[in-house]
C-alpha cells in the first residue's frame, strides 16, 4: 500500500508542477461545448434565400409574407429581395445564397383560375441539409396560402397533434452537457494514467522504476489512482461550469450530485483502464497522439451525446452496445434530464463496472515488467 | 573483501535475433569487491547488466545475484540491489529530495529512516544545498550524483553502475570516483560497474573483466592484466613512411618485446622505455626509417585491450555502433 501511494504521489506531484495541463484540460472541453453548440445548433438558421417576385397579386404577397414569418421565427431563413433572376441564380452558384425562389407574374392569376400555379426554387443541392430545410420552409409557406381562407377553429374534421413533454424542457445546449463531461473525462484519462507510462518510457526513466520492487499491480494501480483523482477533479469542475453556463437545475440536490459523481468516477476508471490496454505498451507519445484522435471519434460520436443511438445503422448500434461512453452519456442524461436516481441507472453502472474490471485485468496481464 | 560470492554468473548468453550480444559469459564477484566490466560501446556491457538486474531474461545460462537466481526470484534480487542505469533516469519534474524520497518509499522504508538516510547521503554527494531544487535545474554532474544517491537510499548490498561517468568532464568524474570509494569504505557493499574508460577501471576496480563482442577476453586485477603483456612501457613512434624491413629489424632488437602496427604508427612494447628510447631512435635511423614523433608511456589497460584484440577501444566502439544501427537492433540495446 505504501508503495502504491508512492506511485500515486509521484504522479500527482508531477502533475501539480505543470499547471498548464490542468488549465488546458478544463478549458478545452468548455470551448468544445461552445463551438459544438454554436456550429450544430440542432436546427438550421439564417439560410439566405433570394426571392424574385414578378407577381404583384394577392397570393404572391401572401407567399412572401409567410416566408417573412419564417424569417422572424424560427429564423431558418434570411430573405433577400431581387429583381434579376439570372443574377440571383449566379449568386447561388457563387455560394452567396442558398436558394432563389422565383414567383412568375401569372402565379396569383393561375391560383384563382386553378390552372396549376407554379413557383421555381433554384437550390444549392450540394448542401443537402440546407436545401431540405429551405424546400420545407417554402412548401410550408405555399400550403398555408390557402389555410387563411378557412379559419382553423371552424374545422372540426381535422386531427390535431397535442404534444405532451414527459420531462422538463431540455434545450440544445443543455443536451450537450453529458457529452462535454464525457469528453473531459476522455481527455483526462488520455493524458494521465497510461500516458505517464508512455512518457516515462519515451524519456527512458521507466528503467529506474522497473528496477525497484514495485509489482505490476503497484505500477498500473498507482497510475490509475492518480489518473482517477486528476480526471475526476477536472470532470467535476467542467460539469459544474457547464451546468452554470446552460442553466440546468439540480432539482434533487445532493442525491443527484452524488449520482453524477458516481457516474463520473466509474466512467473515468473505465476509460483509464481502456487506455492502459490500448497504449500501455506504446513507447512514443506520437503514437498516442494518433490513437487519441481515432479513439475520440469512435467512442464519442457513437455515444449518443450528439445524435440519438436509435438512428444509427445496425452495425453502429451494435458497437454502441459495447461503447462505455454510450452508457456514461445515457446515465448522465437520465440523471440530469429525467431526474433519475442511482437505481434508475443501475444498468449503465453495472456495465461500466464490468467493463472496468475486464480492462484492468487485461491491462495488468499484458503489462510488461521487463524492458 | 570477504570470501563470499556476491555475484555468480555461469554461461550467460543473450541473443537478439541473429545477433549474440552476450556470448557464454561466466565470472564471479566477491562480496566487498569493486568489479569492472571494461569494453567498447556495443560490447554487450549494458545487456549483461540488464540481465543481472532482472530487466532482461537471459537466452541461456544463469546468474545468482545476492541471495537468488535472477530469473527465478527477480523480486528478491531487486530488493538487494541498487542500479544506476546508463541513461539518466531521475524525474526532472521533481526535486532531488523528492526523487530520493519516493524511491525510498518504493522499497517500503519508514519515513523516519528515509529522512535520516537521505540527509546523510545528500551530504555525502554534496547536494544538500540543492536538495529542494527541481532536477531540471541540475547540471550533468549533479544529476549523475543524484542518480547514484537515489539508489542507495535502501542500502543495497550490491550496486550496479552502467557507465557511471559517461559524458562527464574530468573534474566531475573525479568527484563521482571519490564518492564511490567513500561509499565502499564504510559498508561491505559490492560494486559492479561497466565502463569504456581505462582510467576509470584502473582507478576504481579491484578486478576487471575485459569484454569484446559479447565475450570475456581477459579477467584479473588491473596489475595482473598488465603483467600479462610483455614489457612494462610502450614507445609509440609515428613514421613518415613505414617499410616491412624497418618493422622486422625493430622486432629483432634485444630490448623489444613486441610490436603493434597501426597505419604508419608503431607501438613498441619494451622494458625501461625512457632509457631505451634514444637507442631505439638511433637504430631506426640506421635502418633508414624516418621518425616524425615519439612518446613513451606506462602500460595501461588500454594496452591490455589492444594486446588482446589488436584494436583500440574507442575506434572499435564507433564501428560497432554503426553496425548496430544497420542491423536494426531495438533502440534500447544500443543505449
Amino acid at each position: 500500500m505504501v508503495k502504491l501511494l508512492a506511485v500515486v504521489e509521484r504522479d500527482l506531484k508531477k502533475f501539480k508542477r505543470n499547471p498548464m495541463v490542468l488549465a488546458m484540460s478544463i478549458l478545452m472541453p468548455i470551448i468544445y461545448l461552445l463551438i459544438l453548440g454554436n456550429s450544430f445548433q440542432g436546427k438550421l438558421q439564417a439560410l439566405p434565400l433570394v426571392i424574385v417576385n414578378s407577381d404583384s397579386g394577392f397570393h404572391a404577397r401572401r407567399l412572401v409574407d409567410n416566408l417573412r414569418a419564417v424569417e422572424v421565427q424560427p429564423q431558418t431563413l434570411t430573405i433577400i429581395n431581387a429583381i434579376d433572376a439570372k443574377k440571383a441564380i449566379d449568386g447561388v452558384r457563387d455560394g452567396k445564397y442558398k436558394a432563389v425562389l422565383i414567383i412568375p407574374s401569372d402565379f396569383s392569376k393561375k391560383i384563382d383560375l386553378k390552372a396549376r400555379p407554379e413557383v421555381g426554387l433554384f437550390l444549392d443541392n450540394t448542401d443537402a441539409i440546407s436545401a431540405d430545410a429551405i424546400k420545407g420552409a417554402v412548401n410550408g409557406a405555399l400550403t398555408s396560402i390557402y389555410s387563411d381562407y378557412v379559419p382553423i377553429r371552424e374545422r372540426t374534421d381535422e386531427a390535431y397533434l397535442r404534444d405532451i413533454n414527459l420531462y422538463r424542457q431540455v434545450d440544445y445546449y443543455q443536451s450537450l452537457v453529458p457529452g462535454v463531461v464525457i469528453m473531459a473525462i476522455f481527455l483526462g484519462a488520455l493524458t494521465t494514467g497510461a500516458f505517464n507510462l508512455v512518457m516515462d518510457r519515451f524519456l527512458g526513466i521507466d528503467e529506474s522504476y522497473l528496477l525497484t520492487p514495485l509489482s505490476k499491480s503497484h505500477i498500473v494501480g498507482g497510475l490509475i489512482i492518480s489518473g482517477l483523482s486528476i480526471t475526476t477533479l477536472i470532470a467535476v469542475l467542467i460539469f459544474t461550469v457547464s451546468m452554470i453556463i446552460t442553466g440546468i437545475p439540480l432539482s434533487k440536490g445532493i442525491e443527484q450530485s452524488a449520482s453524477v459523481l458516481i457516474v463520473i468516477i466509474l466512467t473515468t476508471l473505465c476509460l483509464l483502464s481502456l487506455m492502459f490496454v490500448m497504449i500501455g505498451r506504446v513507447n512514443h507519445p506520437r503514437i498516442v497522439g494518433v490513437l487519441s484522435g481515432f479513439l475520440n471519434v469512435i467512442l464519442f460520436f457513437p455515444s449518443g451525446a450528439i445524435y440519438p443511438i436509435a438512428s444509427f445503422p445496425g452495425w453502429l448500434r451494435a458497437f454502441a452496445k459495447i461503447n462505455p461512453e454510450a452508457y456514461a452519456v445515457d446515465a448522465l442524461k437520465s440523471i440530469l434530464f429525467k431526474g433519475e436516481n442511482i437505481t434508475g441507472i443501475l444498468g449503465d453502472v453495472t456495465f461500466l463496472i464490468i467493463f472496468t474490471f475486464v480492462m484492468m485485468m487485461i491491462a495488468i496481464v499484458t503489462f510488461k515488467r521487463t524492458l | 573483501m570477504k570470501n563470499i560470492k556476491a555475484i555468480e554468473v555461469s554461461g550467460i548468453t543473450k541473443k537478439f535475433g541473429p545477433i549474440i550480444a552476450v556470448d557464454n559469459v561466466s565470472f564471479d564477484v566477491m562480496e566487498g569487491e569493486i568489479f569492472g566490466f571494461l569494453g567498447p560501446n556495443g560490447a554487450g556491457k549494458t545487456t549483461l547488466i540488464r540481465m543481472l538486474t532482472t530487466l532482461l531474461k537471459p537466452t541461456e545460462g544463469n546468474a545468482m545475484v545476492g541471495c537468488c537466481d535472477v530469473v527465478k526470484y527477480p523480486e528478491k534480487v531487486r530488493r538487494e540491489i541498487g542500479v544506476v542505469p546508463q541513461a539518466m533516469t531521475s524525474d526532472l519534474d521533481l526535486t532531488g529530495y523528492e526523487n530520493m524520497d519516493i524511491y525510498g518509499r518504493f522499497y517500503g522504508i519508514s519515513s523516519k529512516e528515509r529522512k535520516e538516510r537521505i540527509k546523510h547521503i545528500l551530504d555525502m554527494v554534496g547536494l544538500t544545498a540543492r536538495a529542494h531544487a527541481l532536477v531540471a535545474s541540475y547540471s550533468g554532474g549533479m544529476r549523475r550524483r543524484l542518480e547514484i544517491a537515489r539508489v542507495i537510499v535502501h542500502q543495497p548490498r550490491i550496486l550496479f553502475l552502467d557507465e557511471p561517468t559517461i559524458g562527464l568532464d574530468p573534474q566531475s568524474r573525479h568527484v563521482v570516483w571519490d564518492f564511490l570509494r567513500k561509499l565502499i569504505e564504510g559498508d561491505s557493499i559490492t560494486v559492479f560497474l561497466t565502463t569504456h574508460y581505462m582510467e576509470e577501471a584502473e582507478a576504481l576496480c579491484n578486478r576487471v573483466a575485459i569484454i569484446d563482442s559479447g565475450k570475456i577476453i581477459a579477467i584479473g586485477s588491473p596489475d595482473e592484466l598488465k603483467s600479462q603483456i610483455p614489457g612494462n612501457d610502450i614507445i609509440s613512434l609515428a613514421f613518415e613512411n613505414l617499410s616491412e624491413d624497418v618493422i622486422e629489424r625493430i622486432k629483432a632488437l634485444t630490448f623489444v618485446h613486441n610490436v603493434n602496427i597501426e597505419d604508419n604508427n608503431l607501438r613498441i612494447y619494451v622494458d625501461s622505455g625512457a632509457l631505451n628510447l634514444p637507442q631505439l631512435i638511433d637504430q631506426v635511423k640506421s635502418f633508414g626509417g624516418k621518425i616524425l614523433s615519439a612518446t613513451v608511456h606506462e602500460q595501461s589497460l588500454e594496452d591490455v585491450f589492444i594486446h588482446y584484440t589488436g584494436k583500440t577501444i574507442r575506434e572499435e566502439g564507433a564501428k560497432k555502433v554503426s553496425m548496430l544501427i544497420g542491423a536494426g537492433i531495438p533502440q534500447r540495446w544500443g543505449r
